[in-house]
């Protein structure tokens, strides 16, 4: 979980600063301003790694080498200004590898129901079940529609976005999005 | 394979308004909207920590307050790099300087290299670019290291730098914005960070 930065923190006048800003500044030999970029952006690889991977614990290895791998490299990362889908295709890439490396069978899909907690609500419970089905549904679908449905419907990307992250045309990322959606209503017809 | 009604996809892709729907499909992107709107919870999860320590440990810096120049300088040293040529590339380049008015490729006239290095010609044909430089895995990969030159405005540009034997990647970067991997490399190698992108490959030869 990112910590808000204590008020007055000068963190908190450099998150405005532009991406751009950010890397120069860090290729300027000032390492401890990648810590803008990891709160600007941890949240949405993890959830992007998670919903790909099935697993949180796999998810946080992923987006962990991804980011320090986006570190080492940082100096070529081509266009600063789009750092956001640089990153998105290191940690994309790095959940292929991961997924190739295993069979989708083997993927923990923390499918195990959330043990209770007599503190939890009824809603809650049955949210968390929900979220579970869901992530089951989509670990069914091909990665690369998995992917595309993620970064379009969780990520809120646009398919321009979608296709400097993943590589692909957007005709091809239209389609995949779309195939998804189909699938995912077939297989939660259940859900409300 | 179902195939969604090109309603549905258009006002999920929003291209068209979801109350002109027809209630069946109205349904089918209320749920579709749902589901999205599950996936969003948030990750428990921080790694933020763990990069940070692994940064400072490869940095092998202490974490320190904001530093001074001095040990901003310090840290700059500490940091690690690729294998580059800082020193020599400059002292070759400002030789190649001094001849390039006499002799048109001056490093094979004036400039020795050591035995483990050699000469790396760069030659681009960028027509109304104002600027073309070289990056690459030689120089770290950061801008304003090697600017190639077009004397004549002919739209060539070209440049030489002395380098340690071996493989480097490098692009071009035209107009300070633009990366192009040299058409004229022969030899590519993928850039390692998906999406199909390819570096050039420059073999040096002692």
């Amino acid at each position: 979980m990112t910590k808000p930065a204590p008020r007055g923190s000068p963190l908190v006048v450099s998150d405005a600063l532009s991406d751009a800003l950010v890397v120069a500044r860090i290729l300027d030999g000032d390492g401890e301003a990648f810590g803008i970029i990891i709160r600007r952006y941890e949240p949405g690889l993890l959830r992007f790694a998670t919903r790909m991977l099935g697993s949180t614990d796999a998810a946080a290895d992923a987006v962990a080498e991804s980011l320090v791998r986006a570190y080492r490299h940082l100096a070529q990362c081509r266009d600063p200004e789009h750092l956001k889908s640089w990153l998105y295709r290191i940690t994309g890439n790095r959940c292929r590898s991961h997924i190739g490396r295993r069979h989708m069978a083997d993927v923990s899909l923390d499918d195990a129901p959330p043990v209770a907690d007599p503190a939890d609500t009824w809603a809650a419970l049955e949210r968390s079940e929900q979220v579970a089905l869901v992530d089951r549904a989509l670990a069914a679908l091909q990665p690369e529609k998995r992917e595309a449905f993620v970064l379009k419907h969780v990520e809120g990307m646009s398919y321009e976005e979608m296709a400097e992250v993943t590589g692909a045309r957007i005709p091809t990322l239209k389609m995949r999005v779309h195939r998804a959606r189909a699938a995912l209503l077939v297989a939660l017809k259940e859900l409300v | 394979m179902t195939v969604l009604d090109p309603r549905l996809q258009e006002a999920l892709d929003g291209e068209r308004d979801p109350a002109s729907l027809p209630d069946g499909l109205r349904e089918a992107y209320t749920r579709l909207t749902g589901v999205a709107e599950l996936l969003r919870e948030p990750p428990a999860v921080s790694v933020a920590d763990r990069v940070m320590a692994q940064i400072r440990r490869e940095a092998s810096v202490p974490v320190v307050s904001p530093a001074g120049a001095a040990r901003r300088l310090a840290r700059w040293f500490a940091r690690p790099r690729a294998v580059t040529l800082r020193l020599r590339p400059a002292w070759t380049l400002a030789l190649a300087a001094a001849l390039a008015a006499v002799v048109l490729v001056p490093f094979r006239e004036g400039v020795t290299p050591g035995a483990e290095e050699g000469i790396a010609q760069f030659v681009g044909h960028f027509p109304g670019a104002r600027s073309v430089e070289v990056v690459g895995s030689f120089n770290d990969w950061r801008r304003g290291a090697l600017a190639l030159r077009d004397e004549d405005n002919d739209g060539i540009w070209h440049g030489a730098v002395v380098l340690p034997a071996g493989q480097h990647e490098y692009m071009f970067v035209v107009d300070g914005e633009r990366w192009v991997a040299d058409p004229l490399a022969g030899r590519y190698v993928d850039d390692g960070f998906g999406a199909g992108r390819q570096n050039a490959l420059l073999i040096v030869r002692p």
